[in-house]
């Protein structure tokens, strides 16, 4: 496989993904058996299916209907929300929830990006390799669960503003960034590439010429530290759902679990497809390093190398 | 006995153990809950053997009886899954099947792109009322988790030759089922696979914890398995009472060493299946 197949795969991918999914689910709505509009609203449920499926837009066949909701998406409109705040626009609810998740993300992110530049520095001292991997055993929702009864016990099971929002915030990061194994493979994953660059040939030279291993394997393994970046960063959106349910943080992820909870498939679709749009550039940012890597390894093979012995062999 | 045996042996046991005692648990769950006896409520573990009881004088290890019958067909069939996808994984990059390998990176790409509680909630979403329970979501779970497993399968495969290692093995005239099944997979894959396997059904049960957590925190029905059954997450959720005052610590605490136990299983059968 060339150079660059993997990161124009990514880029397809990327730009695939936020027509893929309302497209899957469409598909999927239609292919189960039975009403669309009965699926989502079953009878036990909710009276006058066929009045709720004319003002859903379900009556008219898949593809107006996936035609439709795409054509308004990209104008910013998702419709109201059928369930979660009934006749609230969902777009809204979206914009409301989407700062506090991408804080809770980026604030998880930071001992986690710690613990990977303290693992690629070999400063993180291996002996804390078992803590780290017994703390991941834990699952999210038993820390999350400690977190907010925290936050309760000081504050209130309603303080839900200023201060205990923020601290919930950082309690959510904190779990985020411990639970499920986070920290652990942060540490695991950073140490194992650069002790794998290490085998190279350039820099055990780099080494005997008294040279720092960090600066020399680094831009070299510079796209494998992004393409594990980005899987740090998936894993704490995945986990995103959790805890804000568990530490009533109102973020996109529980706007997606109540949505699934009270079957409102607008809210859900539009949840699912703002998560589609933040992986598709978490994958273009990766297949963008990745090619710019590969086009300045291939213009300044030496400079890679820190004009070691392996000119190109050591990009790989 | 070889000493890395003798090394895993204990671990197998105590994962047989493990398992076993799952097996036991669901088939002695009750069908439904017995009628309350708010007389007997907040009973610690040692006035109300083995568990204590909950705030309406249940048994709590009734709820570890149900939870154990929700999770364990669902969890090993997630576990099987892996298993065939990562086999596959390996055996086709010793058997250079270029275009199959190139297929599957791609398809572990497309998959692996999306957050997986994502993907989740929306199956969940998509689940006719009647199929609602959390095979489906297991299932959906380890083709999520499949790539993963896939990846470090194949490049176990990588890493022991390939094409070449196949090649070698025939020139000693060993026929395909022996090196396939028996070289390849069995004494080499088989750390990697069950590992993976091992994880990944832990990682159902938790997440069935998790997400029976959050439906009770919302007082709505778990989209996981019935309502009339409860999961271990009913454990943790009048735990999380005793954290605020509640008399139900103990239920916190059975619900965590239940959780250890899962942990505990997975390490055994990782431990027990490490290569020689």
């Amino acid at each position: 496989m060339s150079w660059w197949a993997r990161p124009v795969i990514r880029l397809m991918a990327a730009l695939l993904l936020p027509l893929a999914i309302p497209a899957l689910l469409t598909a999927v709505l239609w292919a189960l058996p039975g009403n669309p509009a009965e699926i989502i609203c079953p009878r036990e449920i909710c009276q006058g299916t066929e009045a709720l499926a004319r003002r859903w837009g379900l009556d008219q066949g898949p593809v107006h209907y996936y035609l439709t909701w795409l054509s308004n998406a990209a104008t910013g409109s998702f419709g109201n929300s059928w369930r979660v705040q009934q006749g609230f626009p969902v777009a809204d609810l979206i914009w409301e929830s989407l700062p506090r998740t991408a804080g809770l993300v980026l604030f998880s992110l930071v001992p986690l990006t710690l613990a990977s530049a303290l693992a690629a520095l070999d400063w993180m001292p291996r002996r804390l390799d078992p803590l780290w991997q017994l703390i991941g055993l834990v699952p999210a929702v038993i820390l999350a669960l400690f977190a907010a009864a925290q936050v309760e016990m000081n504050y209130g099971a309603q303080s839900y503003e200023g201060w205990p929002l923020m601290l919930r915030l950082l309690l959510g990061a904190t779990v985020l960034g411990f639970a499920d194994g986070a920290l652990a493979n942060a540490v695991v994953g950073t140490r194992s590439t650069f002790e794998e660059e290490l085998k190279q040939r350039y820099v055990q030279i780099a080494v005997l010429r008294g040279e720092s291993v960090f600066w020399n394997s680094l831009p070299n393994v510079l796209p494998a530290l992004v393409g594990q970046t980005r899987g740090r960063v998936l894993h704490v959106m995945s986990g995103t759902v959790v805890v804000e349910v568990v530490l009533g943080i109102p973020g996109l992820g529980e706007l997606l679990f109540d949505g699934t909870l009270l079957q409102d498939f607008g809210v859900v679709l539009a949840a699912a497809w703002a998560f589609s749009l933040l992986s598709s550039a978490l994958l273009v940012v990766q297949a963008g390093s990745e090619l710019l890597h590969g086009v300045w390894v291939r213009r300044h093979p030496t400079g890679v190398t820190a004009g070691a012995m392996e000119p190109a062999g050591a990009v790989g | 006995m070889s000493r890395s045996r003798a090394r895993r042996g204990p671990w197998l046991v105590l994962a047989g153990v493990l398992l076993l005692g799952l097996f036991v648990a669901s088939l002695m769950a009750p069908e439904f809950m017995p009628t309350p006896e708010l007389d007997r409520a907040y009973l610690p573990p040692w006035k109300a053997p083995p568990a204590g009881t909950d705030d309406r004088g249940l048994p709590l290890y009734l709820y570890g009886l149900q939870g154990a019958r929700i999770v364990l067909g669902p969890s090993l069939a997630a576990g099987g899954l892996i298993i065939g996808f990562a086999t596959v994984a390996g055996l086709v990059r010793c058997a250079g099947v270029a275009w199959l390998d190139g297929f599957i990176q791609v398809f572990g790409e497309v998959v692996g792109a999306l957050p997986r509680l994502v993907v989740i909630l929306v199956v969940a979403l998509l689940i006719p009322m009647e199929w609602k329970s959390l095979t489906p979501i297991a299932l959906a779970w380890a083709v999520l988790a499949a790539p993963g497993a896939m990846d470090e399968a194949a490049s176990t495969a990588g890493r022991l030759g390939g094409e070449r290692f196949v090649e070698a093995l025939r020139a000693h005239g060993f026929d395909a089922f022996r090196i396939y099944l028996y070289h390849v997979v069995w004494l080499n894959l088989r750390p990697v696979i069950v590992r993976q396997a091992a994880e990944v059904m832990m990682q159902v049960v938790f997440l069935e914890i998790a997400l029976s957590y959050l439906a009770l925190r919302r007082n709505e029905p778990s989209f996981t398995h019935a309502e009339n059954t409860s999961s271990w997450a009913v454990l943790l959720y009048q735990g999380y009472t005793g954290l605020l005052g509640v008399p139900l610590l103990h239920s916190l605490a059975f619900g965590l060493l239940l959780v250890a136990l899962v942990a505990l299983l997975a390490q055994a059968l990782r431990m027990g299946a490490r290569a020689r």
